[in-house]
């Protein structure tokens, strides 16, 4: 076997056979789940928020405990519809017309699953049962004053509930003034309803004053007019009308480039962690003389590879066949659609290739940066400015999302050590094949050189035991 | 004389620090053979040359025949001064690993490995993670690493530093039984009673210049050779003998004998200063010629300074 082989080898196998391999096998995907669906187990754990109204018009009381009511039957809603839109999309039309019938939330809820009982049993079986997000009691007070124990939580309510605030609306020369009195200041949204209540009312009031029917202000927010987006390019499907079967690939886009981020930190991290544990071990002496250091590098380079490789497989295969699966169950849903994205071919071309050139570029820069430190304290000071650049493509991401044509994202793909996740990114909003190829021949070009200096660097670090101070020196002087 | 290892002019330069300068040496084929020097005087930076780790600034290496060579150096066993192992393998595997990393077939590798851990009292602990062994231990089993793909040549750094009396001892006697197996030993080191035990020829090295190459015996003929001598009373025998140009210095005074010790020049030095002792009337209770070491050898060529910090 070539000794680079070798190299190779037994470092997979190093990492293969320690036991925070099969931890991290196993739980990154735990782990990425726990990321989707936490905050929608959270957010449905926590019981209903208790909100009390303190008005000086029973009237406006009267309607800001609708507005209250009517976003939890809204919100119940659009929960049944998200849910039924994902497992049993025929039904939903007909569930929602039954939930909008009902007279309230809780009889809507009730009607809707019936329709999915009859209609599509299967569906039932984690069919939401939405509780509001919010509870309106009778104030146990009066004023504000009196309020204060039970907003600061010193005293609570008689049935044991504590109060999460108190909405207060007065009249200051007609016009309602909102007061929202709560200790979680940055929560805004009791106020939101309140205000969009009182505009409601503000403008019934006004029709009023004009002699005309006050109801007609509900009538008039009731117009929305439909939206429909539109791709202009030839190559846009039918008749070019954007629906999620569009967009599901730039979602899809920004999750590979955030795994693909990940993935690419933490096995250039590998590296470094495992030159410096074998520089510190003093082993890079023993087998310089019968492999040299660019070998070295190279055999680290594919042992690494083939890890990650096989967290791909592994991955991959449970990804894939659950994607597979989604898709088959479930093609026309968002589910659907979303997974159909991730499988296609184009962007797990994009994201392979992204990955074999990021993580040679990270790669390499890692373990020419270890082979110059002697301890993870010490390479922590060097990797700051690599952990910048490393950032910044992360934070170009986001925005890319929105506009991946935008001036400073299509600059920023164009550096090398950037391109691999904005490639990606961009790849869903059509890319020329000049520009891949330009990107692409830049990228291969930086490759050549970040792998040239690296062993250089490494050949210093493994071999002269030159340290970080010293490599100034090192490169601006020929060997 | 056939050499193993010639090296001509050799000179390694580190930014402004000439580590090794004009180094010429013969290592024949089958010695052992000694680089021995103090801390800093350049022999690791020449071991490292020779094994190709490092590359020489001047000069010319022949090896086994031929210029160094990745074909040569699969040929070649060292063993590094900063040595060590993957603290996670076992000591079968790390022996096996870098025999096969010098070519060794893998069912090859690992037979040999198993037979060296066998016959080195390690063969109960072949399967343990290197981590669990002690410092003596493990650096058996880098010494075994190095030998374990059959080279013609070994080169050890160092190979006694960190090793307990025994250790050193069983460490001479695998030297021994390489070298009575055709193979050509250099070794570094610089406590010179290893050389005096072991080597058939040694390279003196001081500030990365070349002091001395030859035999042992050749060496030591370099040496001063001196007495001690012990006198009863108040008799200064320094004095009373300068006048005859002895050079005698007082060492000590012990049980109320004084202790001299005398540089002897001349192959009758020793008779002739004695002969002197007893026409002063010195009253002798004591006169000892001793054998010079290679300590005092290496003094005597490079100054006390240089060889400062030997012992």
């Amino acid at each position: 076997m070539h000794p680079i082989l070798l190299v190779a080898r037994r470092d997979y196998l190093a990492y293969v056979g320690a036991w925070g391999f099969w931890i991290s096998l196993i739980t990154a995907p735990l782990l990425i789940a726990l990321v989707i669906f936490a905050p929608v187990l959270l957010a449905r754990a926590e019981p209903p928020r208790v909100i009390a109204i303190l008005a000086e018009r029973a009237e406006d009381a009267a309607l800001v405990r609708g507005a209250f009511l009517g976003r939890a039957r809204e919100d119940a809603r659009t929960e049944i519809e998200a849910y039924l839109s994902a497992t049993a999309p025929a039904v939903r039309d007909e569930a929602l017309a039954a939930f909008d019938a009902a007279e309230d939330r809780a009889r809507g809820i009730e009607a809707a699953r019936q329709i999915v009982q009859q209609r599509a049993p299967r569906a039932l079986q984690a069919f939401p049962i939405p509780s509001p997000r919010y509870l309106i009691v009778d104030p146990p007070a009066q004023d504000i004053e009196a309020l204060r124990p039970y907003l600061m939580r010193v005293q609570a309510l008689p049935n044991g509930q504590e109060l999460y605030g108190v909405v207060r609306i007065r009249r200051e020369a007609e016009a309602p003034v909102i007061e929202y009195w709560s200790v979680n200041l940055s929560h805004e949204e009791p106020s939101q309803i309140t205000r969009l209540a009182m505009r409601l009312a503000m403008r019934r009031e006004a029709l009023a004053a004009q002699g005309l029917d006050p109801l007609e202000a509900d009538r008039l927010e009731e117009f929305n007019p439909r939206v429909v987006h539109f791709d202009p390019r030839p190559s846009a499907t039918g008749a070019g009308e954007v629906t999620l079967r569009q967009r599901a690939p730039f979602y899809a886009a920004l999750a590979l480039s955030f795994i693909l981020w990940s993935v690419v930190f933490s096995t250039a991290n590998m590296l470094l962690t495992g030159v410096i544990e074998e520089k510190s071990n003093k082993i890079l002496d023993t087998i310089l003389t019968s492999v040299t250091p660019l070998e070295i590098l190279i055999g680290k380079l594919l042992g690494v590879a083939a890890v990650s490789a096989t967290l791909f497989l592994f991955w991959g295969l449970i990804g894939g066949s659950l994607l597979s699966a989604a898709v088959a169950q479930s093609g026309e849903t968002f589910v659907g659609q979303i997974a159909a994205a991730f499988l296609e071919p184009r962007l797990l071309a994009a994201f392979g290739i992204g990955f074999l050139a990021g993580y040679l570029m990270y790669g390499a820069i890692f373990l020419a940066l270890g082979s110059l430190c002697e301890s993870i304290q010490e390479a922590q000071t060097l990797l700051g400015p690599v952990a910048l650049v490393l950032a910044l493509p992360m934070m170009l991401i986001a925005p890319a999302l929105d506009n991946p044509n935008a001036p400073l994202i299509e600059m920023a793909s164009w550096f090398p050590l950037f391109t691999p996740f904005l490639l990606l990114v961009r790849a869903p909003a059509g890319l020329d094949w000049i520009e891949i190829a330009g990107m692409g021949g830049l990228m291969l070009v930086a490759l050549a050189i970040v792998l040239m200096l690296a062993t250089r660097v490494f050949h210093a670090g493994v071999v002269d035991q030159v340290s970080v101070a010293g490599l100034r020196a090192r490169l601006s002087k020929k060997d | 004389m056939e050499a193993a290892l010639e090296a001509e002019g050799l000179a390694k330069r580190y930014g402004a620090r000439q580590a090794v300068s004009d180094l010429s040496f013969k290592a024949p084929k089958g010695s052992i053979y000694g680089v021995l020097g103090p801390n800093g005087a350049g022999k690791s930076s020449t071991l490292r040359m020779l094994v190709g780790v490092l590359k020489p600034s001047a000069g010319h290496i022949s090896m086994l025949g031929g210029s160094v060579t990745r074909s040569v150096l699969k040929r070649v066993g060292y063993l590094p001064e900063e040595r060590g192992l993957y603290r996670n393998m076992s000591a079968r595997a790390a022996i096996a690993y870098l025999a096969r990393l010098k070519g060794m077939p893998a069912s090859k590798a690992y037979k040999r490995a198993d037979a060296l851990l066998e016959a080195h009292g390690l063969g109960k602990v072949r399967r343990k993670k290197i981590k669990t062994f002690s410092k003596g231990m493990a650096q058996k089993v880098q010494v075994l690493a190095a030998i374990a793909h059959e080279p013609d040549l070994i080169i050890f750094d160092e190979p006694f530093s960190g090793l307990d009396p025994v250790n050193q001892r069983t460490l001479e006697d695998t030297i021994r039984a390489e070298a009575a197996a055709g193979r050509t030993v250099i070794f570094s080191t610089h406590i010179m009673e290893h050389a005096e035990r072991l080597c058939d020829r040694i390279l003196l090295i001081a500030g990365g210049k070349r002091a001395f190459e030859g035999t042992v015996n050749e060496a030591l003929a370099l040496a001063p050779s001196v007495a001690i001598l012990e006198t009863d009373g108040s008799f200064d025998l320094a004095a009373t003998l300068a006048p005859k140009g002895f050079r005698i210095a007082y060492e000590r005074e012990e049980h109320g004998a004084k202790r001299w010790r005398a540089e002897l020049e001349g192959r009758d030095g020793s008779r002739r200063l004695l002969a002197a002792c007893v026409e002063a009337g010195a009253p002798l209770s004591l006169f000892e010629p001793a054998r010079a070491s290679l300590h005092e050898a290496f003094v005597a060529l490079v100054g006390a300074q240089a060889a400062g910090e030997q012992r």
